[in-house]
């Protein structure tokens, strides 16, 4: 198959919505893995960092999970919160 | 329109129930047609992780079944597709026109999600019911059947990232929705159900509380392709240790147009208290209940097996939840059986 995305680019455009998706997620992503740079955190340690509401640290920490970014460290003293950190590469 | 296909059987819907029914005709010989609205086979089965009474894992059941469904040579199979207009001829068979919704992704796609790691959107998850985010481009679950990436082109940012990196060459973005006449001599509706929305009952707080979850969304939490590493609570990711069920949420209720008894809300809670126990053997869990209708073979077994194992039951209605500071929300409820208000607190609500 050869390249498609010209065909549909004729036909729609990207709403503005998707755009601040984009620009959104990317400014969250930044702001978690650059709170983990320094080791790893709780989510409401990333939120306090990061001066965010912890319910959109926990959405996006998840999501970095998902695709690979971070991974889940150990549970804290209390049996509360895990923290999280950087996958290490192989 | 392309040229008029004929079958005996139109089965509507690709849940547990449709797979069945096709599998079950297309054994005895009849030809069959099954159409599902999503992109996958399996309903909302595949997404649940024990039945009751028995615990067993709801996808070890429904995958074998839709993984014959899908094989079977009597069986043609339209996913992400509907139905429109059903007409009735005069011979007594059933015209019906075929609505396959573009994809943009061939079947030449072998689901191994790289076009995933590029796409640069991030929109909620609807298979693990919004608690995670997923991409624009996406595999809709791991078991998934078939396992096909689709592209939610409405929230595609046109960037051709995954175009790019496909080793498959699968991504075909000049797909178009295209219309089939089909005849088939009777139609199986089998279409299944949709979830009460409780933000129809504000005083409950769903929406507005983080931690106020729907069963569905503790559903995804129990099962292991969970959204999260571990049961936590949404609002801070916190292991939660004091668990509240609230039974009756959206039934017998005539303000919200359910005046009957859902049926399922006592078992499914009893079955995810029974559960919590096993993942967080530390944590409280407390069901409010009106009446514990538990009629099924084995259901009042499964009660008491709860019971034993240490869930509270508490013979109550939930008259507000309010949220502290802490994330942790205050039940106000009638005591039904002393008469009295009381109040609780718990740090997870499950609607």
């Amino acid at each position: 198959m050869g390249k498609t995305i010209d065909i549909i680019k004729e036909k729609r455009s990207v709403s503005e919505e998707v755009k601040g998706r984009i620009k959104s997620f990317n400014r969250l992503k930044k702001m978690i893995l650059k709170s983990l740079e320094t080791g790893g955190k709780t989510i409401p340690e990333i939120a306090k960092e990061t001066n965010e509401e912890t319910h959109v640290i926990t959405y996006h920490l998840m999501t970095l999970i998902r695709y690979g970014s971070i991974v889940t460290g150990e549970l804290d003293d209390n049996d509360e919160y895990y923290s999280y950190e950087f996958k290490q590469k192989q | 329109m392309t040229e008029k296909k004929e079958y005996d059987v139109l089965v509507l819907g690709g849940g547990i129930s449709g797979s069945e029914s096709a599998l079950n005709l297309a054994k005895q010989g009849f030809k069959v047609i099954l159409v599902e609205k999503d992109l996958s086979l399996g309903g909302k089965m595949i997404h649940l992780s024990k039945v009751f009474p028995t615990l067993d894992c709801s996808a070890c059941i429904t995958t074998p079944k839709v993984s014959e469904t899908a094989r079977h040579p009597n069986i043609d199979i339209y996913t992400f597709s509907e139905v429109r207009d059903i007409e009735k001829l005069n011979s007594g068979d059933f015209q019906v026109t075929l609505v396959q919704k573009p994809r943009y992704v061939t079947e030449d796609c072998t689901g191994c999600q790289l076009c995933e790691d590029k796409c640069p959107v991030v929109v909620n998850d609807q298979y693990q019911w919004d608690l995670v985010g997923r991409k624009a481009i996406y595999v809709p679950f791991s078991i998934a059947n078939p396992r096909i990436a689709a592209i939610d082109i409405e929230n595609c940012s046109l960037c051709g990232a995954c175009e790019k990196v496909c080793p498959a060459n699968s991504i075909d973005f000049s797909q178009v929705e295209m219309q089939t006449p089909i005849v088939v001599k009777t139609v199986i509706i089998a279409i299944g159900f949709n979830l009460f929305d409780p933000t129809l009952i504000p005083r409950y707080g769903f929406g507005k509380y983080k931690n106020v979850v729907t069963s569905m969304q503790m559903e995804r939490q129990l099962v292991p392709t969970r959204p999260f590493n571990n049961v936590l609570r949404p609002k801070d990711g916190k292991m939660p240790d004091n668990i509240a069920y609230v039974l009756c949420a959206g039934s017998r209720d005539e303000t919200v147009g359910n005046p009957i008894c859902s049926q399922v809300c006592c078992m499914y809670s009893t079955k995810q208290a029974q559960l919590l126990m096993g993942a967080l053997p530390m944590a409280d869990v407390t069901v409010y209940y009106l009446h514990i209708r538990a009629f099924g073979k084995g259901f009042c077994e499964f009660y008491q097996q709860a019971k034993g194992m240490g869930v509270e039951f508490i013979k109550g209605k939930i008259g507000l939840i309010t949220e502290k500071e802490n994330g942790n929300l205050l039940l106000r409820y009638e005591d039904i059986e002393s008469g009295n208000i009381k109040e609780a607190e718990h740090d997870l609500v499950v609607l």
